[in-house]
């Protein structure tokens, strides 16, 4: 019986579509930002616009970009891979109330009255509209999993069998969200909301607490859809099977289990939290790296396989075979490289000696961009190539752009993060409009600036190609006629232990309350001290 | 598992041991993450100042608040130990030494107190930077550090 997914692909659309529109934003403000703080940089703007720049760029990227591209290949992957539809009802609500709760925060920001960054710590009051936005977002997104959910839980019913990989990897993502946001959701509703309506003061090791206790899994909520990605097309790009069909799920387990427990290394040099718990959630997060790293062997295998399967010889050529001309591909490996090292500054960032050294420097930020703005960003990006095909009909319009662009992105990108790397470990900060500091200022920060800004500059034209290329191919693109559903190979194997996920859950909120029933008890049992509201 | 799966798990575990093993001896033998601190109505009577207690052991009280460090200039001579205790007036702050491996975050009504093994040979005047978003005039909040040998 064929089912018409007709509701479920408008869904989609017009999410992708509201992603691209953020992330063109979030661009523009991001090169804004990033040229206002490079020393003799022709564009500089005042240091109240960096800030709302600022914070316009990693609240339109890190969160709205992300959770938008995510909750359209969500819809496109459940509905596909299980034959299923979703309620159309809670489908347009969450869509409906996403859209609303963003328009509300980023008319807060762009009122110039809630430049407090995308992490926005007390006691620096934004104005209520933004928390309000950031509410109502958090619940368009928890109806948006319940609907995925439901679908899921109505195939489940009908089929006796495992899971198939991408809904796996569908299914551990948005647990993370579920894991991860009450955090979000207490700290807002208990701390954020009052101070910004009735200037309650606030104790900020403990909001500081919940946040990161959000802000960690926030991560793999990104990362786990594009590892999905990876796991899904590589193999039809390379015409083979992944080199395993458990190891894939075995690191979806462990991001289930251990993504959340590890937000304190985000609070390794704040005082009041004891060296015991910083230990433990290093440890914690040591482990959580082993899933990435599975991913990581599984994919190069998988690579490698594939060419040893035509007959290929040789120790490395099989990375010269490759097909690096063609862009999902490249980007996909271009993510997975970068992937690499982030990963390994990851570690080094967890181990609180080292933390040290690079805290609020530019370190900090070389890192993330190589995760959120590389491995998922761009992940998300060259699949749009796939994606757009499927969802709208169309091809993608220039060919050639599509393939430079993913190139352009890691050469800007390799620049832009290794230098920031290398300033952080002469202590440049993050997050300052000027870093001359009075002309006080190491002259190395000035000179890796500016290069890093030239990093920056060829990232942002990547980007652009990227939008102009997508956006117009969704429009005017030549009509092709595709059969989504013809992606999707539909598996009768019996499912086994790691499909049985409430096991999963249920130990991942045990481990979570191991690690943080100890620091919280230690912050509240010395007494808070609220500090009063300020503004930015 | 295949032998491959093997080697490969073999190499991560190797990776992760090593950092844990240098995190442990790290802590053993130096580092010691920020932890100590007081609260709300404690930090009310806090005064900045440089005082040294011992011949070399130097104890500095450092008020931050928008948009200055509070003493701006800390002159010290013959730095072995320094005794740090840190607070904030209105938000959150960063206490960054640039070139060493002083770093903390500074909370409102909260104080910090950490130690710092001055190296020996370290001379020169170091720069402090707030290295945590704390409004507009975050770019202009810094101090000096002058270590007289």
């Amino acid at each position: 019986m064929e089912i018409s997914f007709k509701q479920e692909d408008r869904f989609s659309k017009v999410s992708i579509i509201f992603g691209f529109f953020m992330l063109a934003i979030g661009g523009l403000f991001g090169l804004l930002q990033l040229l206002t703080r490079t020393p003799y940089s022709p564009i500089q703007l005042s240091p109240s616009l960096y800030y709302l720049s600022l914070t316009a760029h990693g609240v339109s990227l890190a969160i709205v970009w992300t959770a938008f591209f995510i909750m359209a290949i969500a819809t496109f992957v459940i509905s596909r891979e299980l034959n299923v539809n979703l309620n159309k009802i809670l489908l347009n609500l969450a869509l409906g109330l996403s859209i609303i709760g963003v328009l509300m925060t980023t008319l807060a920001i762009l009122s110039g009255t809630s430049s407090v960054l995308y992490t926005f710590y007390p006691p620096m009051r934004a104005d209520p509209l933004f928390y309000l936005g950031a509410t109502i977002l958090i619940l368009g997104t928890w109806i948006f999993a319940a609907t995925i959910f439901l679908a899921f839980i109505k195939w489940r019913m009908k089929n006796k069998l495992s899971i198939p990989i991408a809904t796996f990897g569908i299914l551990t993502t948005l647990i993370i969200w579920l894991e991860a946001t009450p955090g979000l959701a207490i700290e807002v509703i208990k701390d954020l909301l009052p101070m910004s309506l009735s200037n309650k003061p606030v104790d900020v090791l403990e909001a500081r607490t919940y946040f990161w206790y959000f802000g960690h899994p926030l991560v793999y909520f990104w990362l786990v859809p594009a590892i999905t990605l990876w796991y899904f097309l590589i193999p039809k790009l390379l015409n083979t099977k992944l080199y395993s069909e458990r190891l894939p799920k075995v690191s979806f387990i462990l991001f289930i289990l251990l993504s959340t427990p590890v937000g304190i290394h985000h609070q390794l040099v704040d005082p009041g939290i004891a060296n015991q718990y910083k230990f433990m959630q290093s440890v914690l997060t040591y482990l959580v790296t082993i899933p990435s790293f599975l991913t990581a062997f599984t994919l190069l295998a998988t690579m490698e396989k594939s060419y040893r399967e035509k007959g290929g010889k040789g120790l490395f050529s099989w990375i010269k075979h490759l097909p690096w001309k063609d862009s999902v591909f490249a980007g996909i490996a271009f993510s997975l490289i970068l992937f690499g090292f982030g990963g390994i500054g990851g570690i080094i960032n967890t181990s609180y000696t080292l933390n040290a050294v690079v805290h609020n420097t530019t370190w900090i930020v070389g890192h993330f961009h190589l995760m959120v703005a590389t491995a998922v960003t761009l992940t998300f990006m060259v699949s749009s190539y796939v994606i757009i095909p499927m969802l709208f009909n169309k091809a993608v319009m220039f060919r050639k752009l599509a393939i430079i662009q993913p190139y352009l992105w890691f050469i800007g990108m390799t620049v832009f993060s290794l230098t920031f790397h290398i300033a952080g470990l002469y202590g440049m900060p993050r997050r300052t409009a000027d870093v001359l500091y009075g002309g006080y200022a190491p002259q190395i920060w000035i000179i890796l600036a500016i290069i890093a800004a030239i990093g920056g500059v060829i990232l942002w034209l990547s980007g652009a190609i990227f939008i102009f290329n997508a956006g117009i191919s969704t429009i005017k693109g030549p009509r092709i006629a595709m059969d989504a559903g013809s992606l999707f190979e539909h598996n009768s194997n019996d499912p086994t232990i790691l499909d049985r996920i409430s096991i999963w859950v249920i130990l991942a909120f045990v481990i979570i309350i191991i690690a943080y029933v100890l620091p919280f008890m230690q912050i509240y049992s010395r007494g808070l001290s609220p500090a009063p509201p300020v503004p930015p | 598992m295949d032998k491959f799966e093997l080697v490969f798990v073999i190499i991560v575990i190797a990776i992760l041991t090593s950092f844990l093993s240098a995190l442990i001896y790290a802590t053993n033998f130096g580092y010691q993450p920020p932890t100590v601190c007081s609260v709300y109505p404690a930090v009310q009577a806090f005064k900045s100042g440089i005082e040294e207690i011992q011949p070399g052991i130097y104890k500095v009280r450092v008020i931050a608040e928008r948009f200055y460090f509070d003493p701006s200039i800390i002159v010290l001579k013959n730095p072995k130990k320094v005794i740090f205790e840190v607070l904030s007036r209105d938000v959150l702050h960063g206490f960054e030494i640039v070139g060493t491996n002083v770093n903390v975050m500074i909370m409102p009504y909260y104080t910090a107190t950490f130690t710092w093994d001055v190296p020996q040979d370290l001379k020169g005047d170091f720069l402090i930077v707030c290295n945590e978003y704390c409004g507009e005039g975050h770019q202009i909040m810094y101090a000096h550090l002058i270590i007289e040998r």
